[in-house]
């Protein structure tokens, strides 16, 4: 690891601790630094807070379930992101690209239409999310006689345009009234609703798509070199393409699942992360994931404080993490090769 | 045992487009071949049939006397590497990196290059000359320096066989020079070599065999001095050329095909 | 009346002297002006009236049903056993008003009515959509204010049309006899008796309504304050659960059953005062809302039931026959007993499980 490796990660470790210290002293509900110290000492020691038992539940309860979906989820958009660019030669491609949450947002909605309970619509969002891209991948496989990824990319659109349509349907039929709002929020992205049981549900697929990713961290580095030349070195480029689009397609389905759709975390995140550590995964994948998950975890604190009301996290990241691209695309004059 | 690449009676091509057929062509260790034909020829395609990343279509491929298609692309890559032209590539590797890769095919699938892989993969950047290039990002050293180290990738790889693709194409004329000294200096140290060219001259100077590829047929496979003369030439690309012997300032007598003008 | 709004009328003039035959065969009652200024050609006495949305439908239906000719969506399970069946079985047509267009336009003509109407508010963009379809159809479309104190009117104005002023009259009077009873028993209350509310939507429980929202009308009429009201004026918002907390209010009135149900178990909720003391009561929707959509006169029946919840002291009295007398009056059809039992099944404390 070069010196410059490890000052980067250092620095996103840092930033990642900032973050939740800050994120667990903001909030609506007023709750002394006093408190807060108190509570976490009492967390580490094991002695009682003293704290009042409401505020002692909207910390532990409250926040901490949201601060560490905004981590969980942050850390799994970015990885996969960076898994896709890596897997598509491709700068500008982002977990979406094969449809997922197209699918994802398919089941959701039919589960708000039917008014199901809240697990049911996010398993509905998880299951769909898989499906979609298990779609887009056979669809692929059949295709024969054409360059893999480029057949991959264009099932995904389709796909997506498709699932897209079907989204679109179900709100013209949907209750305006009841329905239509909370799907529209629904497609917003928030963790406004965040409780442990969500955390409990997403965790364990976010970390089983993490272990495949972090295995197959030096064959992903010869998957961007194209079919051909990995294939040449040794590569069954297949089965890892097979892999890297399994365990990314678990860990943003997941996400969306929990938290609806938010966007530019995959995109921009790895991006950033290739210019401070290099396009080397075994670097990429564990920088990626921690500024992602920094990333989310201060701006879903940015949508529960800077506003009155709740700001939509698609929203609030698109626009933060827009002029941030702008602006590094604008300082850096060379390409990003 | 040698190593031995062989192709048996190959067609090569797409299904739907079918480039050559019963072509039969072998490479063993601590030889050169050399792969003449035109352009468009259908070289390139051939070679990656040969290397098993293009189905044959129409006779097979042994490698070390086993069918290409019962072994695994680790098991392939052990025997033989390959060394594509020069591209620009889509991320910022390192010269170091780039040469690490090659030797993945002596990783476990889930392992990363450990201390030995990088003194492997720093030697072979030193014995191309290019150590001082080391941690310089590929996309932005020359065309030249980006072949070399393809082929000191290939060396990596630690394999007694590499396929060359053109590996002089837009590279000038001291680049030229220099990859086909590093051809001369692989064959030597018993690693076989066959390479693609359409430069008649780079055969007579490191070629042990020639192999004349023509309308997808190879038309002659043998020594240069009987694989290229005059009417060969006129066969596969058309022009009246002449093969002369040339001596230089140091003594060493040459055999060059120097093309007639059409005045 | 500004300048498009004339121009618009005078299109309509233009427009409405161009009806075809069919319409203009009925003895014509001349002009109407709407609740937009516009100024419509209807007939003496309309046999068949098309609702375009759902406030329109229910308005229609509590004046004159049989002239209804359908509703926007067709009637759920749940809420069929409220109304008769040959109502409950009149067709879907869909919704032509402005949240979205559901309804075809040939279907609207197929329907042959003698008069459309739109009860709702009142904007540019719902006025052209009504000179539009007048053009289109030839069908005089009237826009009638659905504004809360304009009920009564809005009664006459459709029993007017209908062609049954007496029906018309008795419903705009029971109306504004309701409406003044609740007032001023509310205005009775003191500031301090008036508990802090909070409108929870959605399956989560975290969407409300800020002031000044049509979700909020009725419950602001209750005098009830609404927690949300602190965070300025607009219309439906996501809130976290921390900020429920903090605003920790009295009484939660809610519109999803899914979140009703499982708010009592959830040890998260437990600390806000109105889940604590057992006051958060699930809004009934059999046939249709009582506090909040659609905006139209089913909206009458849940003040009282507000009041009951709020005010226990001010409403002591037992809710089953108003809201029998309710249910006869304008969905014609008295509830059973048991119906009525489910219906006020939530205006009760109900502690945490």
């Amino acid at each position: 690891m070069t010196a410059r490796t490890a000052w980067v990660t250092l620095g996103a470790v840092a930033a990642l601790v900032v973050a939740v210290a800050l994120a667990f002293s903001v909030g609506r509900y007023p709750v002394a630094p006093g408190d807060l110290a108190a509570l976490a000492w009492s967390k580490l020691t094991g002695a009682p807070s003293g704290v009042a038992p409401t505020v002692e539940a909207i910390v532990w309860s409250v926040r901490g379930p949201r601060i560490g979906a905004a981590l969980a989820i942050g850390a799994a958009l970015a990885a996969a992101g960076a898994a896709y660019q890596s897997l598509f030669r491709n700068p500008l491609v982002s977990p979406d690209i094969l449809g997922v949450s197209g699918g994802a947002a398919v089941g959701a909605v039919l589960g708000i239409f039917f008014a199901l309970p809240i697990l049911a619509i996010q398993g509905l969002a998880f299951a769909f999310g898989l499906v979609a891209v298990a779609l887009v991948y056979l669809i692929a496989t059949a295709v024969r006689g054409h360059d893999p990824l480029l057949v991959l990319v264009l099932a995904g659109v389709l796909v997506g345009a498709l699932l897209g349509a079907c989204v679109a349907l179900l709100k013209v039929l949907a209750d305006p009234y009841n329905q239509l709002p909370v799907i529209t929020f629904w497609l917003l992205g928030s963790l406004a609703g965040a409780a442990p049981v969500d955390l409990a549900s997403a965790l364990p697929a976010i970390a089983v798509g993490f272990f495949p990713l972090w295995l197959l961290r030096w064959r992903v580095n010869l998957l961007s070199l194209g079919d051909e030349e990995a294939r040449a070195m040794g590569v069954e480029t297949t089965r890892v393409r097979v892999a890297v689009i399994a365990s990314a397609t678990l860990m943003t389905a997941a996400a969306v699942s929990i938290a609806g759709i938010v966007g530019w975390i995959g995109l921009v995140i790895p991006h950033f992360a290739r210019l401070a550590v290099g396009p080397d995964f075994g670097r990429l994948l564990p920088v990626s994931a921690v500024l992602g998950a920094a990333f989310l975890l201060l701006v879903d604190t940015l949508a529960r404080t800077a506003a009155r009301i709740e700001v939509p996290l698609g929203v609030l990241t698109a626009f933060v993490g827009t002029p941030l691209f702008l602006w590094q695309l604008v300082r850096s004059r060379r390409s990003w090769q | 045992m040698t190593a031995r690449l062989e192709g048996i009676a190959l067609g090569y091509g797409y299904p739907d487009h079918p480039v050559g057929r019963d072509v039969s062509l072998s490479l063993s260790a601590g030889e050169i071949v050399c792969l003449l034909g035109p352009n468009g020829g259908g070289k390139s395609t051939l070679f990656r049939t040969l290397l098993g990343l293009l189905p044959a279509q129409g006779g097979e491929v042994r490698l070390d006397g086993d069918p290409l298609a019962t072994l695994s692309r680790a098991a392939i890559a052990k025997r033989v590497s390959y060394v594509p032209q020069a591209h620009a590539g889509y991320f910022p590797f390192t010269m170091r990196d780039v040469v690490l890769m090659g030797r993945t095919a002596h990783l476990s699938p889930f392992a990363a290059p450990g201390k030995r892989d990088v003194d492997i993969a720093e030697a072979c950047l030193a014995k191309l000359g290019l150590a001082p290039l080391a941690d310089q990002v590929y996309t932005r050293v020359s065309g030249g320096e980006r072949q070399l180290a393809l082929i000191a990738r290939a060396l990596a790889q630690q394999a007694p066989l590499v396929v060359m693709d053109e590996p002089t194409a837009s590279l000038d004329f001291g680049n030229q020079a220099r990859v086909l000294d590093e051809v001369r200096a692989l064959a030597a140290s018993g690693i076989g070599v066959i390479m693609a060219t359409h430069d008649p001259d780079q055969a007579f100077l490191c070629a042990d065999r020639v192999a004349l590829l023509h309308a997808g047929k190879l038309v002659a496979d043998a020594p240069p001095r009987e694989a290229i003369t005059p009417a060969t030439m006129r066969e596969v690309y058309g022009i009246d050329a002449d093969v002369l012997d040339v001596t230089l300032a140091t003594g060493e007598t040459r055999r060059v095909c120097v093309p007639r003008s059409r005045a | 009346m500004n300048r498009r709004r004339f121009a618009a009328a005078a299109a309509t003039l233009v427009a409405a002297s161009a009806l075809p035959r069919a319409a203009s065969a009925q003895a014509v009652r001349g002009e109407v002006v709407d609740d937009a200024g516009r100024k419509v050609r209807v007939p003496a006495r309309a046999a068949r009236i098309f609702a375009s949305g759902p406030p329109a439908s229910i308005l229609v239906f509590a004046v004159a049903p049989d002239a209804l000719i359908g509703w926007t969506t067709p009637f759920r399970p749940a809420e069929r056993p409220y109304v008769a069946p040959k109502y409950a079985d009149l067709p879907a047509l869909g919704r032509l008003t402005g949240r979205g267009n559901t309804a075809n336009v040939e279907v609207v003509i197929a329907a042959k009515p003698d008069v459309i109407v739109d009860y709702g508010a009142i904007n540019d963009t719902y006025v052209s959509l009504a000179d539009r379809v007048q053009q289109q159809t030839g069908i005089p479309y009237l826009l009638l204010d659905g504004a809360f104190d304009r009920i009564s009117a809005s009664l006459r104005t459709i029993g007017a049309l209908a062609g049954d002023e007496a029906r018309g009259e008795d419903l705009a009077t029971y109306a504004r006899a309701t409406v003044d009873d609740v007032t001023q028993r509310v205005a009775r209350v003191p500031a301090a008796k008036r508990p802090r509310l909070y409108y929870a939507r959605g399956p989560r429980g975290l969407d409300t309504g800020l002031a000044g929202s049509i979700n909020m009308e009725v419950i602001d009429r209750m005098g009830a304050t609404n927690v949300a009201a602190s965070m300025g004026r607009g219309g439906l918002v996501q809130v976290s659960l921390e900020q429920v907390l903090a605003w920790n209010p009295e009484v939660i009135v809610t519109t999803d059953p899914t979140w009703f149900a499982s708010v009592r178990r959830d040890p998260l909720w437990r600390p806000v005062a109105a889940v604590a003391s057992g006051r958060v009561h699930l809004a009934p929707a059999e046939p249709f809302g009582w506090i909040d959509f659609p905006p139209s006169i089913n909206r009458l029946v849940g003040l009282r039931w507000l009041g009951r919840i709020l005010y226990p002291d001010a409403f002591p009295e037992d809710l089953r026959p108003a809201v029998r007398e309710f249910y006869t009056r304008c969905y014609h059809q008295a509830p059973t007993e048991a119906q009525l039992a489910t219906l006020i099944a939530t205006a009760e404390r109900t502690p945490p499980a």
